[in-house]
């Protein structure tokens, strides 16, 4: 799976392109800013991109926006945003501007080498990644009256699982369920919260989403 | 308002004079008319009123169309015209064709014109009466005048006062009778004169400002007619000065009407007074000496003419001083005193720096009794003027030789031998100031000093404690981001370094679970260092505004937050900062000491700026502790020149609200 770096730290991303590599990924091409990570993708046709979101010259969200301008030439690139703090808007944004295949980590999540492997692979494959601390926040967040307190402690955990972007095949292998029972937390969960029903992944990761970040 | 005023509100404004020239012939034609019949005493003011009234009446209306005081001038002047000429000729001799009907015209309307008089009267300067009340009492008085007019059509109950030499044209039954009570009915007339008398005092002392000076106008204006009536009548027997004289009044009352900031009014009164006396105690004394001493010393009327000439030589000028406290009394009112006027600055200290200067400008023209008062502020090369008394001053700035010209009486305002500013003030014309006013003056000038000095150093401080937030801004947003390519990247290369490290020692399962242990407190370590940098100063805020800040910090909150913040553009970056901190440490410590169930935030923009409420509904009891969090944020907002309101009653919340001055 072809794959380019992007970061302005070098130390960093030489890290990353290494471990990358040692867990299967051809590293094709390394960005030290927004600009040269754009270019390198047109040239390099990758896979996936795994880059910082606040880079060089402006030390913003420039990561986003290199990330937009691959995908409107590139629309089946994954990409996956790591920053140093995850914030909700931005967590919000990525759902809202991108058609699935999007991902946003912590850079702390590199340092399990396996973990974020199939972070990136899910990507890849075009389905959503939310850091965990990020719906975490959301999911605790203290609330005048909380909606959550009808759902169980099982419905509450696929919700937050849903919020990280899993689909229902993920969910049930990762709470070792069939499908079946998956569907029905599911099910649950949206009626419970009266939420819309949602026919796209990361449609419903946004709906989810909207619905944490609500008071 | 009726239609047809309506009507010639749109109408071309010629329509409008061919209106005020047409009613000003009819009046004029009248009048003159009416003189050339021939001269009665008795009907001579009313010509005089008629013809100046209407004058000034439709003088007034001409500048000011539909000026209500200006219709009841013209409604006054054509009535009394009417009825002069009527008076004129029912006397003429030998009698005129018509001339019982046309002299009716001139004696019945006689109430309904004395009415009007004093209606004209207590209505002045502006039309409106002063309140219902007194609107019911011209109502009141205008149906009693209505009565007796009537009564004088019908009956002959009033031509026996005139010079009348026709009879009544009516023959009603009932004369003797409406005679009767004609007589005490007249008592009405002296109801009137009160009724405008009391008006008149009562506005005058309501009076303030323009209006004050609007009815000095007419006061001065009655009393030297009744002056020269009553010398006219002493002196020379005759009621003809006082007559002469009549049209005085109304045109004393047009200029006040159309003529607004009448400053120039209250020099004319105090010169008239100061003479008025000079003149009365003059001639007193010459009358006591010559008949008095003339009487006694056998001397020649030379000698004494002499010596009384000598006497008021000597005397003359302490009488004038002596007259003219008296005048600057009884014209320019209370004059503040040297304790006042200082006292008043004082207490001025504590209300708002740009009203200070303001303050001392009223002080000073109270104090001096100056006509105008303007205070200078900047270096001596370029001064602008910071305040004014009566009115402010408009100039684009000078210098202070500039302003030493005759025109002004100048007092330089130094601290420490630097020129801060300078007070200039102008007295009426011929006045100076006296030894008291000018220590006086010395005395606020010194004030003062101390006040600019004060503004300054306030003004100072505030951009001093600006730079300081705004440097300590800086350098939070520095290391926050040094931290973020420096501290932390490191730290988060050496967690990916442990990684591979883990993955590559699980042959020793041991070895693989320190390195997984040590990997958690690095992991540990990065996320307290992350919870700092974002504390010093959070990217959000930077990048995306008050509100995603805002809506950050309630994520983390402890306590559910309800936020509400309603702001179009981006703010100020000073003031995004200072209202972010403020809403933290306000979350923290509904958290921490308040035991809240809910915080409410708002934000949202006003005219003043941008106004921030945080309430809580905890259990109240907050203070400021010196050195506290809340300390911090005080300071913060005091370098953008806002206070902190709080307000936190025991068992009932605390609330914090402040307004942040934005452009």
């Amino acid at each position: 799976m072809r794959v380019i770096v992007a970061d302005d730290s070098v130390l960093f991303r030489e890290g990353l392109a290494r471990i990358l590599a040692e867990v299967g990924f051809e590293v094709v091409a390394q960005a030290s800013n927004a600009t040269s990570l754009v270019d390198l993708a047109k040239q390099h046709a990758p896979d996936v991109v795994v880059t910082d979101l606040r880079m060089p010259p402006g030390f913003a969200d420039e990561g986003i926006e290199a990330a937009s301008a691959i995908r409107s030439i590139a629309p089946h690139v994954g990409l996956m945003l790591l920053s140093q703090y995850v914030e909700v808007h931005h967590a919000l944004r990525l759902m809202n501007d991108f058609d699935g295949g999007v991902g946003y980590l912590l850079k702390d999540r590199v340092s399990d080498l396996g973990a974020f492997a199939v972070d990136v692979r899910r990507v890849a494959a075009g389905e959503v990644v939310i850091d965990p601390e990020l719906v975490t926040r959301l999911v605790g967040r203290r609330r005048e009256q909380d909606p959550l307190a009808t759902l169980s402690d099982r419905e509450r955990e696929v919700l937050a699982l849903m919020a990280q972007g899993l689909t229902n095949t993920g969910l049930s292998e990762e709470l070792f369920v069939s499908s079946k029972t998956v569907e029905g937390y599911v099910r649950n969960i949206f009626m419970k919260l009266d939420l819309p029903p949602a026919d796209r992944d990361h449609r419903r990761v946004l709906a989810v989403l909207r619905f944490l970040r609500q008071q | 308002m009726s239609t047809d005023e309506n009507a010639r509100d749109d109408a071309p404004s010629a329509a409008r004079e061919a209106v005020v020239a047409g009613s000003g012939l009819v009046v004029a034609a009248l009048v003159v008319s009416g003189w050339s019949l021939g001269f009665h005493l008795d009907n001579a003011h009313n010509g005089m009123l008629g013809l100046s009234f209407t004058a000034v009446g439709l003088y007034v209306l001409r500048m000011r169309p539909r000026h209500l005081e200006g219709i009841l001038f013209v409604s006054v002047g054509i009535l009394h015209a009417l009825m002069f000429f009527g008076r004129q000729y029912g006397a003429h001799d030998p009698p005129l064709p018509g001339a019982q009907w046309i002299g009716w015209i001139g004696v019945w309307p006689l109430a309904l014109a004395v009415a009007l008089v004093a209606w004209t009267l207590m209505a002045f300067p502006d039309g409106r009466l002063l309140s219902p009340r007194w609107r019911l009492a011209v109502l009141a008085m205008m149906a009693a005048a209505l009565a007796l007019s009537l009564m004088s059509a019908l009956w002959p109950v009033d031509y026996d006062r005139t010079a009348i030499a026709v009879r009544h044209p009516l023959h009603v039954p009932g004369a003797d009778r409406a005679q009767e009570f004609w007589e005490p009915a007249q008592a009405c007339f002296l109801l009137f004169q009160i009724l405008w008398t009391a008006a008149i005092v009562v506005r005058v002392l309501r009076a303030r400002g323009d209006e004050a000076r609007q009815l000095r106008w007419l006061m001065y204006a009655v009393v030297m007619e009744i002056a020269v009536l009553v010398a006219g009548l002493t002196i020379l027997t005759s009621p003809v000065p006082g007559l002469l004289s009549l049209p005085l009044v109304p045109v004393a009352a047009g200029i006040a009407i159309l003529k607004y900031r009448l400053y120039d009014i209250d020099p004319v009164i105090n010169k008239t007074i100061v003479i008025g006396v000079m003149v009365l105690v003059i001639t007193g004394g010459y009358v006591a000496v010559v008949l008095g001493i003339g009487a006694v010393v056998p001397a020649g009327r030379g000698l004494l003419w002499l010596v009384t000439t000598a006497v008021v030589a000597v005397l003359s000028e302490p009488l004038r001083r002596r007259a003219q406290r008296v005048a600057d009394r009884l014209v320019y009112g209370h004059r503040t005193t040297p304790y006042e006027a200082l006292a008043q600055i004082t207490s001025g200290l504590d209300g708002a720096p740009e009203d200070l200067l303001a303050g001392i400008a009223t002080t000073v023209a109270n104090a001096v009794g100056a006509s105008e008062v303007v205070v200078w502020v900047g270096e001596e090369d370029r001064l602008l003027p910071a305040a004014a008394w009566p009115s402010a001053v408009d100039d684009p700035g000078c210098t202070l030789s500039d302003l030493d010209c005759p025109r002004w009486q100048l007092r330089p305002v130094t601290h420490h031998g630097t020129v801060l500013g300078a007070v200039a003030l102008r007295k009426a014309v011929g006045e100076s100031l006296t030894v008291a006013e000018d220590r006086l003056l010395s005395d606020l000038v010194a004030q003062t000093a101390l006040v600019i000095v004060q503004q300054r150093q306030a003004q100072h401080l505030q951009a001093a404690a600006r730079r300081i937030v705004t440097a300590e801004d800086v350098a939070r947003r520095r290391i926050e981001r040094n931290l973020h390519d420096g501290a932390q990247q490191r730290l988060l290369t050496v967690g990916l370094e442990l990684g591979v490290l883990a993955e590559r020692v699980t042959a020793d399962p041991s070895l693989a679970a320190h390195v997984r242990d040590v990997r958690t407190h690095l992991l540990d370590a990065i996320a307290e260092l992350r919870d700092l940098a974002r504390g010093l100063y959070p990217m959000v805020l930077t990048e995306q505004g008050l509100g995603a800040a805002l809506e950050a910090l309630a994520d983390r909150s402890a306590v559910p937050v309800k936020l509400s913040v309603e702001l179009d553009d981006r703010l100020p970056r000073e003031i995004e900062a200072a209202t972010y901190f403020l809403v933290s440490e306000a979350l923290t410590n509904a958290a921490r000491h308040a035991d809240a169930r809910l915080v409410t935030v708002c934000v949202t923009r006003v005219d003043a700026g941008v106004r921030v409420k945080v309430s809580d509904d905890g259990r109240g009891g907050a203070t400021r502790s010196v050195g506290g969090g809340i300390q911090g944020v005080t300071d913060r907002l005091a370098a953008l020149g806002a206070w902190l309101q709080v307000d936190s009653p025991v068992g009932g919340g605390t609330q914090i609200l402040t307004v942040l001055p934005c452009g």
